[in-house]
């Protein structure tokens, strides 16, 4: 039963870091599986995975509604992630367990330097999209023209199908949303405001998640006693953030956060080298 | 830089703003239905003292879960909540599918049926590692 309070726990903590940073919980709920409760790798990857499904679906809802989030971008892109997360998800059982935990420590340091090198956005309003972009009217000429949104024009859709399946390989590798790929990959590659990028990509993490998970469902590596505590704490979590994120100095956290990514990256690298 | 909205918008901009809220609405209802059958799992976990750590995973099997939900097996309540979790991104692809061929944009209608294609060759391809 302890186990089981711990894991619901650990999912809200997730869940709550997850939406005050920006990030799906994956990062934060594989290396608590792993190196905080002894399961394997790919059982960890599997559950993280479920909890990524949650956090998109709980979270697009809402975006979808308020339509911040582009559908007809993200629709085209997804279908780039679910492929690049299909090849992950059958590679990943072919990987020694030690490469894929070197590669999540790899990743876990990305993210710090991430996290270190973000901007905080204005006060003001964090739909921030270049002036000379935004002062042009969505065309109707090429099909990309038809992926623009209201007041900005999207623009090298082939860097964004290239980003969206390296990012689909990614998540099913090692279990995280992938949204530390596909935010960048749109709003500085592809000309899509900021908020608009995040919300889309949390939209599109759902079916990347979704290609790998089958695979790992089928194969039995799903296991519902740990996946289902951790996935309602990452809902609850999420939710508890959501909520709190007015009153919370994120710059704090996310330094506190750096700090806990930097050890946790060193105890997934000693693991990855037997150490 | 400045944010400067531009409150024109194209036929197919308004297609997609009517289908962000249907696939919004699947979204959020089927996410509590889903948290809702896995709380109920989980409670039943918890008042029948499984160790998740330690208890051996049920396996999974479609056929199995009305079963269990019937003899009240918080595995049952697990799988159907985990279930319906996997399906309701799909659903959301299927929806806007539909309606982008209702509205005649058959180009994006592809792309959600290239979507579902892809889905289908990841069961495809976990069904046959497993045989």
């Amino acid at each position: 039963m302890i186990a089981g309070l711990v894991l619901l726990a650990g999912g809200v903590a997730a869940g709550v870091f997850g939406s005050l940073l920006g990030l799906g919980g994956g990062i934060l709920i594989v290396p608590l599986l792993t190196l905080g409760f002894g399961l394997p790798l790919r059982v960890a990857v599997a559950v993280s995975l479920v909890s990524v499904i949650v956090t998109s679906s709980a979270s697009a809802g809402v975006y979808l509604e308020k339509h911040v989030a582009n559908l007809r971008l993200g629709m085209v892109l997804e279908l780039f992630s679910a492929s690049g997360a299909l090849v992950g998800g059958l590679v990943a059982f072919m990987l020694p367990p030690n490469v894929l935990e070197g590669l999540f420590a790899a990743l876990l340091i990305w993210v710090a330097v991430s996290m270190v090198r973000r901007k905080d956005p204005p006060k003001n309003g964090s739909a921030v999209v270049p002036a000379a972009a935004s002062a042009e009217t969505p065309g109707t000429g090429t099909f990309t023209d038809t992926l623009n949104g209201p007041g900005y024009r999207v623009h090298s859709l082939p860097l964004g199908m290239g980003g969206s399946l390296f990012a689909g390989l990614v998540s099913a590798l090692l279990g995280v949303g992938g949204g530390i790929i596909k935010v960048p990959t749109m709003h500085l590659m592809m000309g899509v405001p900021l908020k608009v990028a995040t919300a889309t990509s949390n939209m599109m993490i759902g079916i990347t998640a979704v290609s790998s998970a089958v695979i790992y469902l089928l194969r039995g590596q799903i296991d519902p006693y740990v996946a289902g505590p951790t996935a309602v704490g990452v809902f609850a979590g999420a939710m508890i953030g959501t909520r709190i994120a007015p009153r919370v100095d994120v710059r704090v956290l996310r330094w506190l956060f750096v700090v806990v990514l930097s050890y946790t990256a060193f105890q997934m690298g000693q693991k990855a080298l037997g150490l | 830089m400045s944010f400067s909205p531009i409150p024109s918008t194209t036929p197919a901009q308004e297609t997609a703003a009517r289908l962000e809220s249907l696939a919004a609405r699947l979204l959020t209802w089927g996410t509590r239905v889903s948290m809702a059958l896995i709380l109920v799992g989980v409670l039943g976990m918890l008042a029948s003292g499984v160790d998740p750590i330690t208890a051996i995973s049920p396996p999974f099997s479609l056929a199995a879960i009305p079963g269990q939900i019937a003899a009240l097996e918080p595995a049952g309540f697990l799988w159907a909540g985990l279930i319906v979790l996997v399906v309701l991104p799909l659903g959301r692809v299927v929806v806007s599918g539909a309606g982008f061929l209702a509205a005649g944009d058959r180009r994006l209608a592809l792309v959600s049926a290239l979507v579902i294609l892809v889905i289908a060759i990841s069961i495809i391809a976990a069904l046959g590692l497993e045989g």
